[in-house]
């Protein structure tokens, strides 16, 4: 693979701009055989907590037009069992691929203590911080949806890891500029959106919603313009805050066309999330294209970074 | 055994009954190492469906290269499924999950299927009587109406035993497949293995009418709303039972799809 697909950010390289989104990647060895991450841009893991989850009640996920809802709950082995056994098969394999840790808290404490003992171990290339998984009670959505309380989280994870911090931003507030500002004033070295929207199927012969939980978190292509104006409107914002900061966009890609939006839009990384179930191999495809596409227009994928703000 | 992702066109599609399907596809790799009760995930060639999520389906022939899925339909996705037409491009991904037992431990293979559960059965139903000869394999098939009942003529080797029930009473004894399945434990001398699949209501019967010491083995195959089928987004999870009286969430399509019926807990979830 030529350079043109090379980007820096975070003070790290990657070789290609293309990530895998939290959850729709496990821990890199369920897809391993057909689909190796080494050849991604980096790997974002499934949700780490401090402790194990058992995760939300089936049915957990159900089609939508163009989509679907999921509600896993953030079933995951837990911080130990993660350490011990998942993230040194993962720095294994690695190869040119990033090591991205995703983590999650019920509480400040919680946040701290998960990212900084991922942190805290050398295979970690950075971590990204969930700010707003719609899936778990307590109204853990109304946390990542105040910007106090990410300035809160983010700054306590600040103070105790020395890794580059991903904050990943919910679309369901209002403003999500004001989600990226306090993100960026406490610390984050880089700002990773969307996480799900809030949605909900109902059965119409069972009369009843079909997720057990009810609500579940909308991903699919349905959701890709939301995430496309939510990159253009942060980077907006961080241009106006003149602070250097990449975006990772999320949302609905399928191909190096729907990457390019994002990237068009302001991201300099992108994650395919739900599509990996679609095809195991469709992060690698995406990357094929992408390339195609810098080779065909000669061009390097971070001079576009942006474009669709230019006048 | 690794799993293939491949673009395939359909060789062939045929309605066998009310309702019921038989596509064919040839996926040499998959042919070649898959096993009674595992599975494939089915998608559409992009842009050619609103259809996004793949869905998962078990084997229910195989020849040479050829592989053929029997289905229902029932929602969006497998009325898609039943518009297609020979020639069409389709994603496989398989095999996926794991298998029945191929050692019944016994002298004696029941297998009970209801409904769109027959396809991994029959599957099986083959596969046991070639392996033993001896064996005594007796499938047991129920359906709602005689419209849906799948002709296997053809299909089962000669040595396998047919027993139908269908609650019109349309063909074969009129009831459910329960209750043919009970009067035939009943009337087994030794202990028999127990193999089956179908509607979630049907198998939690299955498991209250067994008495756990009178079968060598109980496996039901599961199904749960899936989306990778390889473990990652843990859609499909299923209840077992965990120690204390607690409830366990695995994974119907990698700890599953064929779970020890005894360890499910049909009443949750």
């Amino acid at each position: 693979m030529g350079d043109r697909l090379k980007v820096h950010a975070l003070g790290l390289e990657f070789q290609n701009p293309v990530l895998v989104a939290s959850g729709t990647f496990g821990y890199g060895d369920e897809y391993w055989e057909v689909m190796p991450f080494s050849r991604f841009g980096a790997l974002v893991t499934k949700t780490i907590t401090a402790n194990p989850r058992e995760g939300n009640p089936p049915p957990r996920i159900v089609e939508t037009d163009s989509g679907m809802l999921n509600s896993i709950g953030l079933a995951n082995v837990g911080l130990e069992k993660f350490l011990e056994e998942k993230l040194p098969w993962i720095a294994g394999h690695a190869g040119n691929s990033r090591v991205i840790v995703n983590v999650a808290g019920f509480s400040t404490e919680e946040f701290v203590q998960v990212a900084a003992a991922v942190g805290g171990r050398p295979e970690v290339d950075a971590i990204e911080v969930n700010l707003g998984c719609p899936n778990v009670k307590a109204g853990y959505i109304h946390f990542g949806a105040d910007p106090e309380s990410i300035r809160r989280v983010i700054a306590g994870i600040r103070q105790n890891i020395k890794v580059p911090l991903v904050a990943k931003l919910t679309p369901n507030v209002t403003d999500i500029a004001a989600l990226a500002e306090a993100a960026v004033d406490a610390g984050a070295d880089c700002l990773s959106l969307i996480n799900t929207l809030p949605g909900m199927k109902i059965d119409i012969k069972r009369r009843r919603p079909v997720l057990a939980m009810g609500f579940g978190g909308l991903s699919g292509p349905a959701v890709r313009p939301v995430g496309v104006a939510c990159v253009y409107k942060v980077f907006q914002q961080l241009v106006r805050m003149q602070a250097p900061v990449p975006i990772i966009g999320i949302g609905g890609i399928t191909s190096a066309a729907d990457a390019l939006e994002y990237v068009m839009a302001g991201a300099s990384l992108v994650q395919v999330g739900t599509h990996n179930f679609v095809h195991p191999q469709a992060a690698g495809l995406v990357i094929d294209e992408l390339e195609e596409y810098c080779n065909s227009q000669n061009i390097r994928i971070t001079d576009l970074v942006g474009c669709a703000h230019e006048r | 055994m690794i799993p293939v992702f491949e673009w395939v066109r359909v060789t062939e599609i045929r309605e066998l009954a009310e309702k019921t399907y038989v596509i064919g596809f040839e996926e040499p790799r998959s042919a070649a190492q898959l096993l009674p009760g595992q599975f494939c995930m089915i998608s559409p060639a992009p842009g050619t469906s609103s259809v996004y999520i793949p869905r998962p389906f078990s084997y229910y022939r195989t020849s040479g290269n050829r592989i053929e899925i029997l289905f229902r339909t029932f929602g969006r996705a497998t009325r898609w499924m039943a518009h297609l037409s020979a020639g069409d491009r389709i994603g496989v991904f398989g095999p996926l999950g794991n298998a029945f037992s191929l050692q019944p431990q016994s002298a004696r293979a029941i297998l009970a299927g209801g409904g769109i559960g027959l396809p991994p059965l029959a599957l099986l139903a083959g596969r046991l009587a070639e392996a033993d000869t001896a064996l005594e394999v007796d499938l047991v098939y129920g359906e709602t109406e005689g419209s849906r009942v799948v002709n296997l003529e053809g299909v089962l080797p000669g040595t396998v035993r047919l027993h139908l029930a269908t609650e019109d009473g349309a063909v074969g004894r009129k009831g459910q497949v329960t209750d043919l399945l009970s009067d035939l434990i009943a009337s087994c001398d030794g202990r028999p293995a127990l193999y089956t699949c179908g509607p979630k209501a049907m198998l939690a019967a299955v498991s209250r009418m067994i008495d756990p010491a009178r079968v060598t083995l109980f496996e039901a195959s599961c199904e749960e709303h899936m989306a990778c089928g390889k473990g990652i987004c843990q859609g499909c999870v299923i209840p077992v039972k965990a120690p204390g009286n607690q409830t366990r969430y695995v994974r119907c399509c990698t700890e599953g799809p064929v779970f020890n019926g005894f360890e499910v807990k049909w009443e949750t979830g």
